[in-house]
This record gives C-alpha cells, sequence and structure tokens, in this order.
C-alpha cells in the first residue's frame, strides 16, 4: 500500500529535495578543533601538534625541549600512540605532566580526543598554568595531517635515515604544516641526504615553512629551535 | 587510513542533516574531492557503504564525486594553469618557480538529495 495517500497500490508519490552544503568532510572534527583552540586561548596555552612517521624522533626531541624549557614555562604533553603508555612515561620522568591517548587502532588524533585527555591533564595540574601543551600525535605521516586538533602551531619532523625525498610524497604533510624540523642531522655522514633538495621540496610546496635542523643527541640545532619558541611565546602572550 | 574516519563523520553530518529537514531518505550525496586532497576516493566510498548499511536514512545512498584538478596561480604573472605533477612546478608562461595552489586541495560535501 502506498504510504502518502493511502491507496492500495503501488505508485511514486516521492518528493525529493536537494540541499546545498557546500561544508568540509571533516566538519565535525573542524569545529571540536575550534573549540578545543578558544579553550586553549581563554586558558592562555599555546598549543603544538607534532607530527612524523614513527620512530623520527619526536618523543626524544620533546624531551630536551623539555629539558632547555622547563625551568621559565610550564608544559604539559598529550602523547598519541597506539598501544600502550610508554611515551607518556617518558614524559613524566622528565617532571612534566602527561597524559597518555591510547587510540587503540587508529592511526590519527582526533579533536574530541584531544579534548578528553587534556581535561584528564587539567586534573593533574591541580589548579597549575600551563604555558606550552604539546600533542605527540601518533606516528603516521599521512592521516594526522587531515585533522585539525585545536593547536597553534603544526610541526612536521623528517628525520634523516627517511630520505629527503619524504616531503614530495607526503605533500599534505608539509603543506599543513607550519614547521619542518629535519631530524637525526647526525647521521649525516650516514646517509646519501641531499639537504638542498629536501628544502627546495619543501619550500616549493609551503613557502611559508620554516625549517630546523636538528640533532637531538649531539645538541646541534637545538639552541635555534628553542629560541623559536620562546619568541612565539612572548608573542603569543 | 583517514578514509574510514572521514566516512564516520560524513555519516554522522549526513544523519544530522537528513533528521533536520525530515527526510526519509538520503538518496544522493555528491562530493568535490581535489587531487592533491589525499583522499582516496575509492576507500571513502568502500568506508561510507560498509557502514550506511547500519541507517535506514543512509542505506540507499549513493555518492558521486566530481575530482577537482589541481590549479596553480603564477605569482608573478598571475596566470592560473593546471598540473598533473606537483613536485617542481614553474610557470609554463613565463617560468617563474613562485606559485600558489588555488584549487585541488577541496574535501567537501557538496549537496545532498533526499526524499521528503
Ligand atoms: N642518532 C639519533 N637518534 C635519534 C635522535 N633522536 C631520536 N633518536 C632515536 O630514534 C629512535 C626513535 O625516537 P623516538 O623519539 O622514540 O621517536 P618517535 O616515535 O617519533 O617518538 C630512538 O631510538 C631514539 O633514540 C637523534 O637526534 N639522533
Ligand atoms: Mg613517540
Ligand atoms: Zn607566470
Amino acid at each position: 500500500m502506498c504510504d502518502t495517500c493511502g491507496c492500495s497500490h503501488e505508485h511514486n508519490h516521492k518528493e525529493t529535495k536537494t540541499i546545498d552544503l557546500n561544508q568540509s568532510l571533516l566538519k565535525s572534527n573542524e569545529e571540536a578543533a575550534a573549540s578545543n583552540r578558544k579553550h586553549f586561548d581563554e586558558e592562555g596555552i599555546f598549543a603544538i601538534n607534532l607530527i612524523s612517521s614513527p620512530g623520527s624522533g619526536k618523543t626524544t626531541l620533546l624531551e630536551k625541549t623539555i629539558d632547555a624549557l622547563k625551568e621559565k614555562i610550564n608544559i604539559g604533553v598529550l602523547e598519541g600512540d597506539i598501544e600502550t603508555e610508554l611515551d607518556a612515561e617518558r614524559i613524566r620522568k622528565k617532571g612534566v605532566p602527561a597524559v597518555q591517548i591510547t587510540t587503540g587502532g587508529a592511526c590519527h588524533l582526533d579533536s574530541l580526543l584531544v579534548h578528553k585527555a587534556f581535561h584528564s591533564l587539567e586534573h593533574q595540574l591541580n589548579g597549575r598554568k600551563l604555558d606550552i601543551l604539546f600533542i605527540e600525535n601518533v606516528g603516521n605521516l599521512v592521516c594526522p595531517s587531515f585533522f585539525d586538533l585545536g593547536e597553534h602551531l603544526r610541526v612536521v619532523l623528517i628525520s634523516v635515515p627517511e630520505g629527503h625525498d619524504k616531503p614530495v610524497k607526503y605533500p599534505k604533510a608539509i603543506r599543513t604544516s607550519q614547521v619542518l624540523v629535519i631530524s637525526k642531522t647526525d647521521l649525516l655522514p650516514h646517509f646519501d641526504f641531499d639537504m638542498e633538495k629536501i628544502k627546495k621540496d619543501a619550500l616549493s610546496l609551503n613557502p611559508s615553512l620554516t625549517i630546523f635542523e636538528v640533532s637531538a643527541k649531539t645538541g646541534d640545532g637545538m639552541q635555534e629551535w628553542i629560541e623559536f619558541f620562546k619568541k612565539h611565546l612572548l608573542s603569543h602572550e | 587510513m583517514h578514509e574510514v574516519s572521514i566516512a564516520l563523520g560524513m555519516i554522522e553530518e549526513l544523519m544530522r542533516i537528513g533528521r533536520e529537514n525530515n527526510a526519509k531518505k538520503i538518496t544522493h550525496v555528491k562530493l568535490r574531492i581535489g587531487r592533491m586532497s589525499g583522499i582516496v576516493t575509492d576507500s571513502l566510498i568502500f568506508a561510507f557503504d560498509a557502514v550506511k548499511l547500519e541507517h535506514p536514512l543512509l542505506s540507499s545512498a549513493v555518492i558521486s564525486i566530481e575530482e577537482v584538478p589541481l590549479v596553480y596561480e603564477c605569482n608573478k604573472c598571475n596566470k592560473k594553469f593546471e598540473i598533473e605533477n606537483f613536485t617542481f612546478p614553474s610557470c609554463p608562461f613565463c617560468g617563474s618557480f613562485g606559485l600558489k595552489i588555488i584549487s585541488g586541495e577541496e574535501q567537501h560535501i557538496e549537496k545532498v538529495e533526499v526524499e521528503v
């Protein structure tokens, strides 16, 4: 039976309607990201999203950055991984509050996960205010670049052993970041790594990218990286 | 596989839009995806088709995708041109390397058709 007119035969009363949306496919994440960013702004927190392939040196760079900054600056860390508390434990050993986000399989963080984790970080702080929030994303150079977390700065790491061709292979990570850190530069003598080429490719994809060459192991280039943060914090205040 | 998360977010949003418009069914979803968006359209459709069956409102929805080409604009001569290979692009008119991408990174839902 036809639902619309109650007659006893099947026929077409279908009314169709076109709804123009022209909105982002990632709208729900983007809205949650905007609300995270607003919250960080209200609290005066400068938030940084660190992305890279697994093992490029994100946690090591964070440890060294914490060593250099923690006397003067209140730092908090959210650690994203598929499994384990290991990275959050590494950060807590530095005396800095950290919350581990385990995605249980998902290859990236999203703004809801960050929202929840940030609230549990706030519980650890007992009212103390943060200046910087570092968010270490899940190791993956593709998926995290789609998801705004509400950060103020996105930093992508590419380590020397990964090779200089990564920017052109992962253009979205370069396009959506403001900073590129070329990490593990102490290993340059052991690899055929073309430093000029990687910089040229990265800048051709994203002309406003700031690039650092850093070895967390030897400390080479750390000074410039740290100064950059101090400057950013001042301008953010 | 960010396409799965993107499909899940899209389904949630479509359900909201369907309810808001008192739709009986969503029949058609039109997307605009840029060539350099990083979204694998086959994976997106695969994920969408797998999950849509759980939702009567969406179970017969069909996705169609308009692929948007990669278009640059030259900062020097202001001409626009389409390009296939984004590595080392230079302006075909004046040779300049100072270019900006003006389309090809889209990841949009353009419109939906519903039965009301
Ligand atoms: N040679 C060298 N090794 C590094 C450097 N930074 C990190 N590593 C090593 O790279 C591996 C992965 O580092 P980790 O910080 O855990 O990477 P993540 O997965 O990006 O967090 C570890 O064995 C580190 O000791 C560096 O600057 N030089
Ligand atoms: Mg790590
Ligand atoms: Zn030109």
